[in-house]
């Protein structure tokens, strides 16, 4: 292809599809309170307030400065991830799959480490006024135990970030192998190529149907279940939110985000919860997001849903678990992700 | 010098006074290992309100109305408890009727107080559904607390030598407590085997927070907390008002946060049985004595079995029938003190649900402040006011 014509598309879908993606994604968290709501017997928020209106209400709020060790760091953090979640997405989408090979698993696993380790440096950078600096006259009294280091909340938030990294995101990694081993090719491509044959061939209007998806195979479909699980993991939902427990550690590293900030976050969080359905939807289905053709993206959205859909009714009816019971699920599942890897090579 | 204890201890993690896991005002310091609590410290006496300066000097009529303001969840306990000192002290007869409709509105109200628990403990497993569910459920007794005394919160039922005549049950009112009683217990009933059915659930309860019955006896964990731990203790078995019903006490000799949750929802079964019996042998007669006068009365203590454990009230009456030395001591600063100790070698995440488990009110036991000069001493709250300003 012309390289200026591929840098004019690579441009206008980067633009089409972070549009979408930030304007869907908003409405995602909504969707998500409302099912939750209704399991627990409640009417719920607006399906727009969650996601929409308590970002621009957040936008629109008086400048509150973080208190953490480095605020200017800090505050970039969320900008950081940003950017991060939005690449994570883009490099998913068709345009993307050819620049500097980033459209394959190496390119995602990447991308979702370094939105992980966000999580470590925020927790180690925020500081809040509820923990340690309190002025609470049991100091002066004294202590049962003296001279141990005090931590923030948010300190501990991070040495949990870091056991999550190294082992509670393991399963979803694990999943996402499976696609990829079933199309012999580290690329995305070739598991659309696989899975999706008619779309190369597709005219913009069209909507190309995939003939044989990962999701309909044995290993596929536990390869599905463990990236489910995996999903909620990355996202630090129940049950497995355990560095943003509210009863110890409260919100963890994002505590000190407020006003712009915090809407940042919201933004991170939603954008990275629609990027993660639309990355199972593109590898386990084989319908891609592309943004020249609005039918393959339309339904790409809608079966996006499935996913959001399914974490809020198990979140509606799990308990925090803590690493007492993550690490054997961990295990587990990725022993269950292992058996869909080995399976898959017969596919 | 940076002194060290013997023990090695990585670090400290400080919880509250201000947290959204606690729903009033204390101070948690876990001294932990990784995530493993190896001591803990809790300080109390955030929320101090002044009452028993409060209730110094008055009539103790009067008096009633403030003891019932303790606590929001037991007030009806704190009303009756106080009336029944001066009843004790000066000899005053209390219909049987009377008595009879005092244990209705105390079971409703420990119903409401355990479905509470409820509803803050699974907050805090953070199972939100459930906690959702247990405070749906108590609508029911708020309702009857609504309907016997008036008000949903303070329904203030006894009043000296009796109680007051709006809280008499008519027999609309005794069919319509029936009703409710049965359709609450179908969907109680369901409610629960759900919550022992669900594996999460169970796996965070169980074998977490361990307390054997020596160390309830040790530390007082009294109520639900330590009759989870096997120590076979209720006042009710004592007091000459529960005389008439037929109930048992619920002891589990486990002593797990499993233990604690469970107990309670099986007292909660125990409680409907004896709403019932009252709502079905509610004997006829007069509902208050007024045949007393206040007089100089020695100071003289009743215990009562509160929803969390054992609460003691304490007062004399001077020759006027004013109040003076009144002292109140409400059972969460010993299980407390207990879960202190219970809560070392667990996650610091289910040692925060150990601690709710004991089912903590400070509002209630938040009443003694002020050290000067290494001497304790009882300040008004017009003196903390005073010394330390509004904002403290």
């Amino acid at each position: 292809m012309d390289p200026v014509f591929f840098i004019v598309g690579l441009t206008l879908s980067s633009i089409v599809a972070t549009i979408i993606a930030v304007f869907y994604s908003l409405v995602l968290p909504g969707i998500e309170r409302k099912i939750q709501a209704r399991v627990q017997q409640r009417i719920g928020p607006p399906v727009m307030t969650p996601g929409w209106w308590a970002v621009l209400k957040f936008w629109y709020k008086g400048k509150a400065e973080p208190i953490a060790q480095m605020p200017l760091f800090y505050k970039s953090l969320i900008w950081l991830g940003i950017a991060v979640v939005l690449l994570l997405f883009l490099f998913s989408t068709p345009y993307w799959w050819v620049v500097l090979g980033w459209g394959s698993v190496l390119g995602i696993a990447g991308f979702l480490k370094l939105e992980e380790v966000l999580y470590v440096l925020m927790g180690s950078q925020s500081q809040s006024i509820l923990t340690t600096p309190m002025p609470v006259n049991d100091l002066v009294k004294g202590a049962k135990v003296k001279g141990v280091l005090r931590e923030f909340v948010e300190q501990h938030s991070a040495e949990r970030a870091l056991k999550m990294m190294a082992v509670g995101s393991l399963p979803l990694y694990i999943a996402l192998l499976v696609p990829f081993v079933a199309a012999r090719s580290g690329m995305i491509s070739d598991v659309i190529r696989t899975q999706n044959p008619v779309y190369f061939n597709s005219s913009w209007l069209s909507l190309p149907l995939p003939s044989n998806p990962v999701i309909l195979t044995v290993p596929g479909f536990l390869a599905a279940i463990v990236y489910f699980v995996g999903y909620l993991m990355l996202l630090n939902e129940r049950p497995f939110n355990i560095l943003k427990a509210k009863i110890d550690v409260i919100e963890g590293g994002v505590l000190e985000y407020a006003s712009k900030l915090r809407a940042g976050y919201y933004l991170m969080r939603n954008l990275l919860l629609f990027a993660l359905s639309s990355i199972f939807v593109t590898l386990f289905i084989g319908i891609p997001f592309d943004p020249f053709m609005p039918l393959c993206f339309a339904l790409n959205m809608i079966l996006s849903l499935v996913l959001p859909i399914a974490m809020a009714i198990l979140v509606a009816f799990s308990p925090i678990l803590t690493f007492r019971q993550i690490y054997p699920a961990t295990v587990g599942l990725s022993a269950l992700g292992v058996l869909a890897l080995i399976l898959s090579v017969s596919l | 010098m940076i002194e060290r204890s013997k023990d090695v201890v990585e670090k400290e993690l400080s919880f509250g006074p201000v947290h959204p896991a606690l729903i009033e005002p204390f101070r948690i310091r876990l001294f932990v290992n990784d995530e493993i609590v190896e001591d803990c410290e809790l300080t109390i006496n955030i929320a101090h309100r002044g009452v028993e300066r409060l209730l110094e000097g008055l009539p103790v009529e009067r008096a009633l109305l403030i003891t019932e303001r303790v606590c929001g969840i037991c007030s009806n306990v704190h009303a009756w408890n106080s009336v029944r000192v001066v009843e004790s002290g000066l000899s005053i007869k209390v219909p049987d009727r009377a008595n009879y409709i005092r244990v209705l509105i105390n079971e409703v109200q420990r119903i409401a107080s355990h479905l509470i628990f409820f509803g803050h403990a699974f907050e805090v497993l953070g199972h939100e559904t459930f906690s959702m569910r247990s405070f749906l459920l108590r609508e029911v007794f708020m309702d009857l607390m609504a309907y016997v005394g008036g008000n949903r919160v303070m329904p203030s039922v006894p009043v000296i030598g009796g109680i007051r005549p709006r809280a008499d049950l008519t027999e609309s009112l005794k069919r319509v407590i029936l009703e409710r009683v049965d359709d609450f217990e179908k969907k109680y009933l369901e409610f629960v085997e759900r919550v022992v059915a669900d594996p999460l659930v169970m796996s965070r309860l169980a074998g977490v927070g361990l307390m054997s019955k020596d160390e309830a006896i040790k530390y007082h964990a009294t109520g639900p907390t330590g009759r989870a731990s096997g120590w076979d203790y209720d006042v009710r078995r004592m007091m000459y008002e529960y005389k008439p019903f037929d109930f048992n006490v619920i002891v589990l000799p486990e002593g797990d946060n499993k233990a604690r949750v469970v107990q309670r929802a099986l007292e909660v079964i125990e409680s409907l049985k004896i709403i019932r019996q009252v709502v079905k042998n509610l004997p006829e007669g007069p509902i208050v004595n007024r045949d007393w006068v206040l007089g100089k009365m020695d100071f003289t203590t009743m215990y009562f079995e509160t929803f969390r454990g054992e609460l003691m009230h304490s007062y004399s009456l001077d020759s006027q029938g004013l109040i003076r030395g009144y002292k109140i001591r409400t059972p969460t600063p010993t299980n407390l003190a207990a879960m202190e100790k219970v809560c070392i070698g667990d996650h610091v995440t289910d040692a925060v649900l150990t601690i709710a488990s004991c089912d903590p009110g400070l509002t209630c036991c938040n009443r003694v402040e002020g050290i000067e000069s290494g001497k304790t001493r009882i300040m008004s709250e017009i003196e903390i006011v005073k010394k330390y300003g509004w904002r403290r």
